[in-house]
């Protein structure tokens, strides 16, 4: 028998453990009746946007892209349509992130960051259902109320960030 | 959840701000249906305007009753027994004004006609088909009601013909429209739309559009064209299809020709948009009727004497005959009639 | 430490400049999204899609109930004088069920799982009043 060794990194490692913590909350959220499809805190990009500022893009993506697909594994949701509506909100929130990372920062707390990367999330998901789950689907009576969820919930989480990085 | 509450509490103070400041009222008056719109008023404040002027509305509508016991009924009353009738003052003027126009239209608007329409059933609610005796008309036709047979002094009126029986059923709809219009001004409403029985005045704008009214196809049941009624302009249309009755094929409509004594024939409608003045109302309810009535080659002639720029005439065939004016401010919604029109260059 | 924590979170830093403005824009966003998108007027029909194709139209001022076939099974939709919902699905989740009466033009409710979605749609008015 031959055993097979991975050689990990020490980034690896952090990596490895800030997205058990996003995956975690995702599914502790997971757990709660939403009232609405779509409405969520969303408090594991809470996790994304630290590591944003932690340690960069580069490592954000890969929080965020590993917490989707291990989350909906462990939901028994891969591939299905909820994991698709995950996935295309966390890629369109990454894309928007990495070029609100470039504000400068003396104006543009995580709060900014947080609020933008929510609106992304939820354009991703809605993109999602209008060209492929549902083409022609109106969603039309529902895009405000998520616009606005988002703005709320992007606050909140932005100012929960903001302040974890603060405390440090 | 306290965030889910906070998003719903948004929602609804959001959704309650939005509700389009936009009145309706609607009444039935002059036998026919009153619509009134105000925008930019609470509903509270629509309500009470528009509640005073369809009360107004039924007034006139109870003094001006040419068969039913009213003003206008009591004169017929004296001038068919050869007496003087006292009348009051705006009654006096409505009368001056429609023997002006009835002169301008070279007799063809006549509100001197009452019997004639009698006759032919058409002041009844509810009217049926009826054959009418040719003599009986022809004979009424001979007493030549004529409304310059009235002379009108300090609001008193004598007819120099008995035979002289008022009915304004042309006429009190547009005049109407101009005593809604000056109320809504003198009330400081800003945007307003008044329909009695398909004929329309504006006042303002609805929102940051004008006005929009729809024309209603004569033969099918929806509309033929639309157009945006800036402020103060008037819409009437005189029709063969509102009061109307077949007998053995052939339709009989409610406008009657004063020199034959017969329904007009040969014309669906005519409708006439009149620009902003005094009386607006009056005339897009009047200027109509000369134009339904005249024959085929002298319905130009009568857009000339009744001074309007904007016509659309609807023949028996389906053709359209529009004045250029016309034609640039219609859309067609009816795509079937842009192969029928049929433009008057002499009006351009 | 979990006390220490919550007591940290009692001082929240400030949002700066650049984020109020953000917030702003967002809700300026927002309002001219209810603005644009709700209509307040009531709707006249329904209708329904099933995948990606028109299943049919229905006019809304009815009593009529339902039945449709979908990816997952039976789904049974109630239609009301005006209203119209879900009144059964074969799904897991039920949101199309919970979501409930549906009333306004332009509202709509969509069952992902069994790929059926009701749309009302207003009578748009070309015109405000007839003449005639």
């Amino acid at each position: 028998m031959k055993q097979i060794t991975i050689q990990t990194t020490e980034e690896d490692h952090k990596i490895a453990k800030l997205t058990a913590f996003a995956i975690g909350l995702h599914l502790v959220e997971s757990a709660f009746p939403s009232p609405l499809p779509g409405v969520k805190p969303g408090i594991a990009n809470i996790v994304t946007l630290y590591v944003l500022y932690r340690y960069g893009i580069k490592t954000a993506a890969w929080v965020s892209l590993l917490r989707v697909f291990a989350s909906s594994l462990l939901l028994g949701q891969f591939l299905t349509p909820s994991f698709l509506l995950s996935l295309s909100g966390a890629c369109l929130s990454l894309i928007i992130l990495s070029f609100a990372n470039k504000l400068p920062q003396k104006y543009f707390s995580a709060i900014s960051l947080s609020i933008l990367a929510a609106l992304a999330h939820i354009a991703g998901q809605l993109i999602i259902v209008r060209l492929w789950l549902i083409p022609h689907a109106s969603m039309a009576y529902f895009i405000p109320i998520f616009a606005l969820a988002a703005l709320f919930f992007g606050c909140v989480n932005g100012l929960i960030t903001s302040r974890l990085l603060h405390k440090e | 959840m306290r965030y889910f509450f906070a998003c719903i509490c948004c929602i609804n103070l959001l959704s309650c701000s939005l509700k389009e400041p936009l009145y309706h009222n609607q009444s039935y008056v002059f036998g026919t249906l009153v619509d009134i719109s105000t925008y930019g008023e609470t509903d509270a404040e629509g309500q009470n305007i528009t509640a005073t002027i369809l009360r107004e509305f039924q007034n006139l509508n109870n003094r001006l009753h040419a068969w039913k016991p009213s003003e206008l009924n009591g004169i017929n009353h004296q001038i068919a027994q050869g007496n003087s009738a006292r009348t009051a003052p705006d009654i006096a003027d409505m009368l001056k004004q429609s023997t002006q126009y009835s002169v301008q239209s070279g007799g063809l608007f006549n509100p001197a006609i009452g019997e004639l329409i009698q006759t032919w059933g058409f002041q009844n609610d509810e009217f049926h088909a009826l054959s009418v005796d040719a003599k009986k008309i022809a004979a009424l036709v001979k007493t030549n009601p004529q409304m310059t047979d009235l002379v009108i002094k300090n609001n008193h009126i004598t007819s120099k013909n008995r035979y002289v029986q008022l009915d304004l059923g042309g006429y009190a709809k547009g005049y109407a429209l101009d005593v809604g219009m000056n109320m809504l001004k003198k009330q400081g409403v800003k945007n307003a739309l008044i329909n009695i029985g398909g004929n329309v005045i504006a006042l303002g704008k609805h929102g940051e559009h004008p006005w929009r009214v729809g024309i209603q196809h004569p033969r099918k049941p929806n509309a033929i064209a639309a157009l945006n009624l800036e402020s103060g302009w008037a819409i009437g249309t005189s029709g063969d299809y509102q009061r109307y009755f077949m007998l053995d094929g052939k339709r009989y409509c409610h406008i009657i020709d004063p020199r034959t004594g017969m329904p007009a024939q040969g014309t669906q409608s005519v409708t006439v948009l009149i620009p902003p003045q005094a009386n607006a109302g009056v005339l897009s309810d009047v200027a109509s009727k000369p134009i339904f009535i005249s024959e085929p080659n002298k319905k130009q002639d009568a857009i000339k004497r009744m001074n309007v720029k904007d016509v659309m005439i609807i023949q028996e065939n389906g053709d359209i005959l529009i004045t250029p004016s016309m034609l640039k401010r219609i859309e067609w919604l009816e795509p079937d009639a842009k192969k029928h029109i049929q433009v008057l260059q002499s009006f351009s | 430490m979990l006390k220490n924590t919550f007591k940290s979170f009692n001082h929240f830093p400030k949002p700066l400049l650049g984020d109020w403005i953000i917030i702003v824009v967002s809700l300026l966003l927002i309002i001219w999204l209810f603005n644009s998108l709700w209509v307040h007027e009531d709707a006249a029909k329904l209708r329904i899609r099933l995948g990606n194709q028109v299943y049919g139209e229905y006019s809304l001022k009815q009593n009529k109930a339902l039945t449709i076939q979908g990816k997952m099974g039976t789904t049974l939709i109630e239609i009301q004088q005006g209203k119209v919902r879900f009144k059964q699905s074969p799904c897991n989740n039920q949101y199309c069920v919970h979501q409930g009466w549906l009333h306004h033009a332009g509202q709509a409710a969509i069952c992902l799982p069994n790929q059926i979605s009701l749309e009302l749609i207003g009578e748009k008015k070309q015109f405000d009043t007839l003449n005639y």
